[in-house]
């Protein structure tokens, strides 16, 4: 075996060469990537997650190779953006070679894309990737055969067991560009003829098939790159030549061009594919599909999400924020350093600055280390499992028709889990779904209902306390305040209706190192973006405590704090904390119901309050960074009062009531 | 050409009575022939209509040849508004062709590609035909829409009517093209297709618009 990391040692080396990895969604590209540079990339089974590109640089056969990791894709006529992201990689990027990953079992589906990597003229070689669990369904792939076929170098892997990687090198060294040619009828390669002339005298002789066709497609991301390197009259010529060839077919010219490559795709499976006895059924085939069954699927939807709270709000936000707070941070290292700073640090405020009631330790790393970590921790590993597993994907046709209502649909629910973990992340994510409306609602609800973990596990263990009435208050008037707002964004924010297609991947058992890689990292992210932000906050807190500024906050929310919600004026302090981290408000109530500063009924609405009430500083940034300044602010409008009047009404209703806890 | 003609008045004698018209003045005057009143006369000679006082009414055997008519006539609407969403009257027109060149087995393949329809597009009754009868009892229409497949049937995809273009890229692009064969799993939540060795889910308003042919 040769090829092992060395990212570090090799950096500054010179590059030999350039290889880009390309392959449909969910065929193991980033595990095969992340064993050649060292590097490991998000792996997962939804549509959407590997949006970022990543580059690394390994070796492979004594050679130093800088290696870059392209989003999944379906086809090189770009219709989401992951695909739009790999098609301009191999535009721009030159002197490359290219690695096409594809899932064994599902061949028919990868050849559509090697066909276009044949027309660009890349110099490439094919990776049958998953080819024990094409076995396991009875497919087994002539890979010679195939090979002679398609004129490219053909290797089989299984990437998870990391078996045929040994061939890795050879490929590398065998790539170029393949033989076999889709014939698209007289019309079609009458214009690509055509248009490939004007590419040729451009100096795109070698891709000129490929580029052809994509002209011919009415591919509109393409223009920009068409202005760049042509001229108005060059363009206007190509542009002449796909109408009158669009009328010509009748129906749109990308798709006679699919299905061209879908029969060719469809007649080389038949040709190089072996039928072998098919392995039964196994539990998780049944599995997998009782999950989206119309009656099974909600009970095992309600098991999933009730075993991922045990997990995450019991074991992480109960035992481990225990262990860590109670034990760890309680007894040992806060107490060692209030000692230290009191013996060697003689001047107050210096020794407050740090281990007062608004401390760096004390408060700032006692939040982030004790109680979010392992409640963030618990979760992506939680997380992490939905998504290996598959369950995911099933969860989205599970609540397409619900989703439908608020103008979204199934693929929605993907940044609305996520952002029970995180609504920053979550809000990235939204980034998954194909229409701006969507990506507006989706973030509004993001910012305004879906409690991140942290504030979760805060919120829930509160709750705990006042037992299972008010828990299901919170949760009913939650829920339904996401439906009902999301059903009304629907009606105000414009857009077309949305199509639900999906593709919806095998359930397996999820590789437990794939996981911990996959959380750790994500852990690495929170850590570096939450602890600065809390050490701010605690900044930020200790300074308008010394200033008096606290007290002036209080007095001026107290008459909406006091008179509307019928909660303490100190409350005033959480919510506006609540901004710089949203758990971190939640935290400050927790302290106050310890101290025994509020009753049932306020604990109650000022948690269903804070819940509402306006997201993170992070979330807003992000929010602002996705989705424009004039959206962001408009969002906040909305949200700030609407979460005071959310928890008046509550309150006001309750106490005329006269319900107790 | 004269039995062409025969069979526009037989036609519109046919459509008179359902409108419970059966005058000979009536006829005279809705009739767009030339020689309404000869063609009334072969018509009677040939054992097809009788006079019947001031009515003209069909014989049973005229009434025979009327019915087919009229069936390849509303077919023939149902086919050109159902399928080509082609205008009113295109479809008129077209229709008036189309009934006078359909053999009876073209019929027949036309009402079951269609599903043995019982109304034309403006809601009149189609006479039914044998393969409707049969219909009843054991033969199933060619061509039906995906959101009415059986669950666990495999199914030929025949076409793929969408109202956006963009669907049909998206569709194209994983595989979904006609001639393909697809497997329907389940409706409910959503549909779920199995197509080879991929599993795609999408909602009613995509199933509806592909049309499919048992295997």
């Amino acid at each position: 075996m040769e090829c092992h990391a060395g990212k570090d040692t090799v950096a500054a080396e010179k590059v030999d060469e350039k290889l880009i990895f390309v392959g449909t969604p969910n065929v193991g590209k980033s595990v095969i990537f992340g064993f050649v540079t060292g590097r490991y990339v998000t792996v997962s089974n939804y549509p959407g997650t590997t949006v970022e590109v990543t580059k690394g640089v390994g070796k492979i056969g004594g050679r130093t190779v800088q290696i870059i990791d392209t989003p999944g894709i379906n086809t090189l006529t770009p219709m989401s953006e992951d695909e739009r992201v790999t098609r301009d990689i191999l535009l721009e990027e030159e002197g490359y070679r290219v690695f096409q990953v594809c899932d064994a079992k599902n061949l028919e589906r990868s050849l559509p894309i090697t066909f276009q990597l044949i027309e660009l003229g890349v110099e490439f070689g094919v990776i049958l990737n998953m080819s024990d669990e094409a076995e396991r369904h009875g497919i087994q792939v002539d890979e010679e055969k195939l090979s002679r076929i398609l004129g490219l170098p053909v290797i089989k892997t299984v990437a998870v067991r990391r078996k045929g990687f040994d061939k890795i090198p050879a490929l590398l060294s065998e790539a170029r560009s393949g033989s076999f040619r889709v014939d698209y009828g007289d019309y079609i390669e009458d214009a690509v003829e055509k248009v490939g002339r004007i590419l040729e005298s451009r100096g795109y002789a070698r891709s000129k098939r490929g580029l052809a066709l994509m002209i011919l497609s009415g591919d509109t991301t393409l223009r920009e790159w068409l202005k760049e390197n042509f001229s108005p009259e060059e363009i206007e010529e190509m542009e002449k030549v796909r109408s009158e060839l669009e009328r010509l077919v009748g129906v749109p010219v990308s798709y006679h061009i699919n299905n061209a490559r879908h029969r060719s795709a469809a007649r080389i499976g038949m040709e190089v594919k072996r039928i072998v006895p098919r392995k039964k059924h196994s539990f998780l085939d049944h599995f997998g599909r009782l999950s989206m069954h119309p009656i099974w699927g909600v009970p095992i939807m309600l098991g999933v999400l009730y075993v991922a709270y045990l997990f995450v709000g019991k074991f992480g936000a109960g035992t481990m924020v225990d262990l860590l707070e109670g034990k760890l941070f309680g007894e040992w290292v806060n107490p060692f350093f209030v000692k230290l700073f009191e013996n060697y640090v003689p001047i107050p405020i210096v020794r407050d600055f740090f281990v007062g009631d608004y401390g760096i330790i004390t408060m700032a790393l006692t939040y982030s280390l004790a109680i979010i970590f392992p409640i963030v921790g618990t979760f992506f590993i939680g997380f992490g499992i939905m998504e290996d597993s598959g369950y995911l994907p099933r969860l989205a046709v599970m609540v397409d028709r619900i989703f439908k209502k608020i103008g979204c649909n199934g693929k929605a629910v993907l940044p609305l889990i996520l952002g029970l973990g995180c609504d920053t992340m979550a809000t990235l994510t939204t980034r998954i779904l194909e229409t701006t409306k969507e990506r507006i609602i989706v973030t509004l609800l993001l910012a305004l209902g879906i409690p991140c973990s942290a504030q979760l596990g805060v919120v829930l263990g509160m709750l705990a306390t006042l037992g299972p009435v008010a828990t299901a208050l919170w949760i009913a008037v939650v829920c339904g305040i996401i439906l009902a707002v999301g059903y009304l964004a629907s009606l105000i924010v414009k857009g077309e209706e949305v199509d639900f297609i999906m593709e919806i991947p095998p359930m397996r058992v999820p590789e437990f190192r794939n996981i911990l890689v996959k959380t750790l990292a994500r852990i690495e992210w929170y850590l570096k973006e939450a602890v600065p932000l809390f050490i701010l906050g605690t900044v930020v807190l200790f300074v308008a405590d010394r200033t008096g500024l606290l007290q002036v906050i209080d007095r001026v929310s107290a008459p909406v704090i006091v008179t509307l919600l019928d909660l303490p004026p100190k409350t005033a302090e959480a919510f506006i904390i609540g901004f710089l981290r949203r758990d971190y408000g939640a935290a400050g109530l927790y302290a106050m119901q310890k101290a025994g500063l509020l009753d049932p009924t306020q604990v109650l609405v000022s948690l269903t309050t804070i819940t509402l009430f306006i997201p993170c500083i992070a979330n807003l940034f992000v929010i602002i960074k996705e989705r424009g300044m004039k959206i962001a602010l408009a969002m906040m409008a909305f949200i700030f009062p609407f979460a005071l009047a959310v928890g008046t009404a509550m309150n006001k209703i309750i106490r005329l009531l006269g319900v107790s806890f | 050409m004269r039995e062409h003609s025969k069979d526009e008045i037989l036609e519109l004698i046919w459509t008179r009575e359902e409108e419970g018209e059966r005058t000979e003045a009536g006829l005279l005057e809705s009739s767009q022939e030339e020689n309404t009143e000869e063609l009334i006369e072969e018509l009677i000679h040939d054992g097809l209509v009788e006079r019947k006082g001031e009515n003209i009414v069909l014989t049973p055997s005229g009434h025979e040849r009327a019915e087919r008519v009229i069936r390849r006539h509303r077919l023939a609407e149902c086919l050109l508004s159902n399928l080509f969403d082609l205008e009113d009257d295109h479809i008129e027109s077209s229709a008036c062709k189309f009934e006078h060149i359909l053999s009876d087995r073209v019929t027949e393949s036309v009402c079951t590609f269609l599903g043995h329809p019982p109304f034309c597009p403006h809601g009149k009754p189609i006479p039914r035909g044998e393969c409707c009868r049969k219909f009843t009892t054991h033969v199933v229409p060619l061509v039906i829409r995906l959101s009415d497949a059986e669950l666990g049937g495999e199914y030929r995809i025949v076409f793929i009517i969408p109202k956006q273009k963009k669907r049909l890229e998206r569709l194209s692009a994983m595989g979904l093209i006609p001639g393909v064969v697809v497997r329907l799993i389940q409706k409910n939540p959503s549909y779920v297709i199995q197509l080879g060795e991929t599993m795609i889910a999408v909602d009613r308003g995509i199933a509806d618009e592909i049309y499919v042919k048992r295997v």
